[in-house]
């Protein structure tokens, strides 16, 4: 008997099996939800709000009309209500991407037997002995057990998880895109043109006088557009990244029952990719 | 009437975006044909436009609102089960842990230890009590 077991080989056998049908797709699947979360996390770093909007907008108007009081009066509440709005649907993305991707590290399983092991190998243990070899024979087997028994689970889980999110995901990133995108870039539009009445109604009126003042209202008209167009663009390159998210999630969701297979790592690393390049873009606008 | 929905808020918005850009372009285009206070009451008219698209995008997003709800709580409850899960995996590392020190307890007991026994409960305890890792 002992010729046909040799407990090396059926170790190396197990740890190559479970290698192929569990690591790579964890990894994969780990791997955008961290990308998408890092992404999706830049929205705390828009320095841009409906609230931010309404305040400018009072002191815009505070300086058309010429008015100085002891005390800006500024009222928003619809601004500051828009912002919950936007925040709660934030927060609701950023937790499942994060619990997402909190599930697919291999950390998680990562399991020690070496507590038990010590115990078992322990002198306490008395008279009763348990060969050293033996002990490691079992602490190599357990472990990758273990972690073959969870990684099929955490898969499962994972493809059950994606098929539920996936819908209620597409409605939420497509809304927050809209909100990000259309409305919060929408209310720039506004800003732009109102700077442009502005500098306008400076001209059409004369209030100017020597060429020095005209040349430097126009730079400061100009200085001002290029602030807004920037924050417009930050705002549509972050909109652009929930886009590829979305995608990248439905491709998660369409081979959700094949979560092992090899090609899911490629289709979806060029969805990480464009989220990663997105992300720069990000940055550099956004310093 | 049926309620406004985010995109009917947003078409709004634009309509009153066009009339104050509008209303810009015809004063400027006839600053010297319009008398002071008409030029005047006009751009009272322009920027009350411009400040109620600015306000009904405001509004067209607080109106998401109730577009995501339903998706919304699909999703933090996706996003608690998927916690849970995570949860369950961390418990595994203490059951082993537990295990391992249950299993001296044990020998502690067979052998009629009473240091070893006292020294075994608290460890027990003390794993049992121990954080999550």
């Amino acid at each position: 008997m002992k010729k046909y077991f040799d407990p090396k080989h059926s170790l190396n056998f197990l740890f190559l099996l479970f290698s192929f049908t569990g690591c790579v797709n964890l990894k994969t699947v780990g791997e955008f939800a961290g990308i998408s979360m890092v992404s999706i996390k830049n929205f705390e770093h828009i320095e841009y709000s409906f609230y931010q909007h309404c305040v400018d907008r009072c002191r815009d108007e505070a300086i058309r009309k010429y008015e100085i009081k002891r005390a800006e009066e500024c009222i928003c509440t619809l601004y500051q209500e828009a912002d919950s709005v936007t925040q709660v649907i934030y927060n609701s993305i950023e937790g499942y991407f994060e619990g997402l991707g909190n599930l697919s590290q291999n950390e998680l399983t990562d399991y020690s037997s070496d507590a038990l092991i010590s115990a078992l190998s322990a002198k306490e243990l008395g008279p009763m002995r348990i060969e050293e070899q033996t002990v490691a024979a079992f602490s190599s087997l357990s472990n990758t057990l273990l972690r073959a028994t969870t990684n099929s689970y955490r898969r499962k889980k994972l493809a059950s998880y994606i098929e539920e999110a996936n819908e209620p995901m597409r409605v939420l990133l497509g809304k927050f895109k809209l909100i990000v995108g259309t409305n919060l870039k929408g209310e720039l539009r506004f800003k732009k043109e109102r700077l442009y009445a502005r500098y306008m109604d400076m001209k059409m009126n004369n209030t100017l006088h020597s060429d020095y003042e005209k040349g430097e209202a126009t730079s400061d008209y100009y200085q001002a557009l290029d602030k807004i167009q920037r924050k417009e663009m930050v705002l549509e390159v972050f909109a652009k990244s929930l886009d590829e998210i979305a995608q990248g999630h439905q491709i998660l969701y369409d081979n959700r029952n094949k979560l092992s297979v090899k090609i899911l790592k490629g289709i979806l690393q060029g969805y990480s990719s464009n989220v990663k390049d997105l992300i720069s873009e990000f940055n550099k606008l956004n310093n | 009437m049926a309620n406004l929905n985010s995109d009917q808020a947003k078409q709004l918005s634009d309509n009153f975006y066009l009339l104050g850009v509008a209303i810009g372009d015809f004063r400027y285009h006839n600053w010297g044909r319009l008398a002071y206070e008409e030029n005047k009451e006009l751009s009272a008219t322009q920027y009350s436009f411009l400040k109620y698209g600015e306000d009904i995008l405001a509004l067209a997003t607080t109106l998401v609102m109730d577009e995501v709800i339903d998706s919304m709580e699909k999703i933090n409850t996706i996003t608690i089960e998927i916690n849970g899960t995570i949860r369950t995996l961390t418990n595994i590392q203490k059951g082993l842990d537990l295990a391992a020190a249950v299993l001296i307890l044990g020998v502690a007991i067979m052998n009629r230890d009473t240091k070893g026994i006292g020294n075994s409960i608290k460890g027990v305890y003390e794993t049992w009590k121990g954080p999550i890792t």
